[in-house]
């Protein structure tokens, strides 16, 4: 039971990582990045190619302190070429997605091709178990259970206890009127795609010490995270929190108690169930 | 479409793509080349279906593949496991898709923008989901394989594939002309007067959620055909019917060729599929070109494939509020 508990609390800590980077670039431009999950890819390969020593090996602390550098730069490449140039006009939203699902396409490939399609582990940031009142947990595990929080709050104080936060709830409440108080609009959609990347790119380095890293691995967590922001509302970083979580547990039970191949049905149906009685998700406003 | 005076230039024109159907498959008879071009027009029917509700209604459905694949599987389920003659499957399988679409397009487009495109991307993955996790049914991840081949009396398609390309041009020209048909009929017109102005196409009496449901069944008819045709040909079923790779295939077809013009998908999905075949030898870079030109497309040819011709043959009046609606909303007053 409580091993249950655990894998659903680290799997909701995963998600709400990814889900909320979605939900906060979706509540301050309305658009929806389908590469988000490629920027999870890219932090794990390059975290990966900095530390390990088939790469420069430089061990992981420094390669982590790059990635995040890395992935700062990464989400601005992405907002200057993928989604700034169709802010603002009609049907953004389609050529948005469009694009971002083309840049995904590209970035996938272009890893293929510089670090062939073989498996790769990122070294865990923390190694071990530790036991918790009887039940074993792999460090990491617990790392992943510990920091999503942090960081959460760190985003929550940020969003709401600095100027920047402030722009970025302003903007994503009226951007004119935002822009009329002398906002850089602009610089806001950039830090927001910067800090969004840098949560997809951590949610990445985490889910490398967990898994192995394959070009294709932030197929599955993006999807995980549809359904999460569906869930708990789009725009709304505590929805999507509550969201992430949910689906972290019913995941974690329903592969449990009705097996792995039952789980997606599940989570679809309630997910759909959902929607049917509340369209806007748990959290979600009306648009 | 005033049907009164014969238009002599539409005629010829008819008259010649009627010459190049019947010509194509006894001029194509090399294996890729054949390959190449019943798949060209497969994708082309679901490509340019897609276009009915992305493009013309506006609707954000990522559910299309999965009308394609359900198509493929009843198809193969149904003959395979059922025992099911073969064309009576098709039949099954367009009232199955038919369903489908209906029961997810009511449900989805009680939401509003994205949603419909998060939810209807999770229809597709239930499909999958579902797929997998019914493998004595369904093959699992591995697919059934098998699918026995339609037949026309003691013609067994499969000995000769012209058979399969005949009966793909069919399904496209009875499609297209299908579509071009509804999108100018009144019901057409009121798909773009809900997507460009609902509240104003609302208030003058037009029911949003029910046009669009119709649209939505409306295509996936071809398209269910075309995902039995699909599995009838290649022999086999799988669940990459429903994989974010087709997807976003089909989805380029239906941007890079044009939203709202029908034939813009068509054409791209001629070019797409040939032209992805041609860049094979650069093995994984092709599709990292093909990126680049989706985004320098969206960028700099908003209208699509479709709209560089239309710079020299200025629209005709019936085409254009189609065309100029899909990327100029902008300066329609509300």
């Amino acid at each position: 039971m409580s091993a249950i508990i655990v894998s659903g609390l680290v799997s909701g800590a995963l998600y709400a990582l990814i889900a909320s980077g979605l939900s906060l670039v979706w509540g301050a431009l309305g658009v929806f990045n389908f590469a988000h999950g490629v920027l999870l890819m890219a932090g794990a390969y390059v975290a990966w190619w900095l530390s390990s020593p088939d790469g420069l090996g430089l061990g992981l602390p420094v390669a982590i302190l790059a990635t995040l550098v890395f992935l700062i730069a990464a989400g601005a490449i992405l907002f200057f070429l993928l989604v700034r140039p169709w802010v603002g006009k009609p049907n953004a939203e389609l050529a948005v997605i469009m694009t971002t699902i083309a840049g995904s396409i590209f970035t996938q490939n272009l890893v293929l091709e510089v670090f062939g399609g073989r498996y790769k582990t990122i070294d865990q940031v923390v190694s071990g178990t530790i036991w918790i009142g009887g039940t074993a947990i792999a460090a990491q595990n617990l790392l992943c259970i510990v920091l999503a929080p942090v960081l959460l709050v760190g985003m929550w104080i940020l969003l709401t206890r600095t100027r920047t936060g402030l722009a970025i709830r302003a903007v994503a409440e009226n951007q004119d009127v935002a822009q009329l108080f002398g906002i850089g609009v602009q610089r806001i959609y950039l830090v927001t795609f910067a800090a969004s990347a840098v949560l997809a790119g951590l949610a990445g380095i985490l889910l490398g010490g967990l898994f192995n890293i394959s070009p294709d691995m932030g197929t599955d967590p993006l999807l995980r995270a549809f359904v999460v922001v569906v869930f708990g509302g789009l725009g709304s970083l505590p929805g999507t929190i509550v969201g992430a979580y949910s689906v972290g547990m019913i995941e974690a039970f329903a592969s449990y108690y009705i097996g792995i191949y039952w789980t997606p049905v599940v989570l679809f149906l309630v997910l759909i169930a959902v929607l049917v009685i509340r369209p806007t998700g748990l959290f979600g406003r009306a648009s | 479409m005033n049907g009164r005076a014969p238009n002599w230039p539409h005629i010829g024109l008819a008259l010649v793509v009627i010459g190049a159907l019947i010509a194509a498959p006894q001029i194509l008879t090399g294996g890729v080349a054949q390959n190449l071009a019943i798949l060209s027009i497969l994708y082309a029917v679901v490509a340019s279906n897609w276009d009915l509700t992305l493009g013309y209604a506006g609707i954000f459905n990522f559910a299309h593949v999965a009308f394609f694949g359900i198509g493929s599987y009843v198809a193969a389920i149904s003959t395979l496991q059922f025992g099911v003659p073969v064309w009576w499957d098709l039949a099954l399988a367009v009232v199955v898709v038919m369903v489908v679409s209906g029961v997810v397009s009511s449900l989805a487009l009680r939401l509003r923008g994205i949603y419909v495109a998060l939810v209807t991307f999770a229809v597709t993955q239930l499909c999958v989901a579902l797929i997998n996790s019914q493998k004595d049914i369904t093959g699992g991840p591995v697919g059934l394989i098998g699918v026995p081949d339609l037949q026309i009396g003691s013609l067994a398609f499969g000995s000769d594939a012209r058979a399969y390309f005949y009966a793909a041009e069919i399904l496209l020209l009875a499609s297209t002309i299908g579509l071009r048909l509804l999108v100018s009929s009144n019901f057409g017109l009121s798909l773009v007067a809900l997507r460009d102005n609902e509240s104003y196409a609302v208030s003058r009496g037009m029911p949003a959620r029910r046009q669009r449901v119709l649209a939505m069944i409306a295509s996936s008819i071809p398209t269910s055909l075309a995902g039995c045709l699909y599995a009838h040909y290649l022999i086999v079923a799988s669940p990459d019917v429903f994989s974010f790779s087709l997807t976003t295939l089909l989805l380029t077809m239906v941007l890079v060729g044009g939203a709202g013009t029908i034939y813009g998908p068509i054409v791209a999905a001629f070019v797409l599929t040939v032209g992805t075949e041609k860049l094979s030898g650069l093995g994984n870079v092709r599709y990292m070109v093909v990126a680049v030109l989706i985004v320098l497309t969206l960028r700099f040819l908003p209208g699509g494939l479709w709209s560089l011709g239309r710079v020299r043959w200025p629209a005709s009046p019936a085409a254009a509020p189609a065309s100029a609606a899909s990327f100029d909303l902008k300066e329609r007053p509300e």
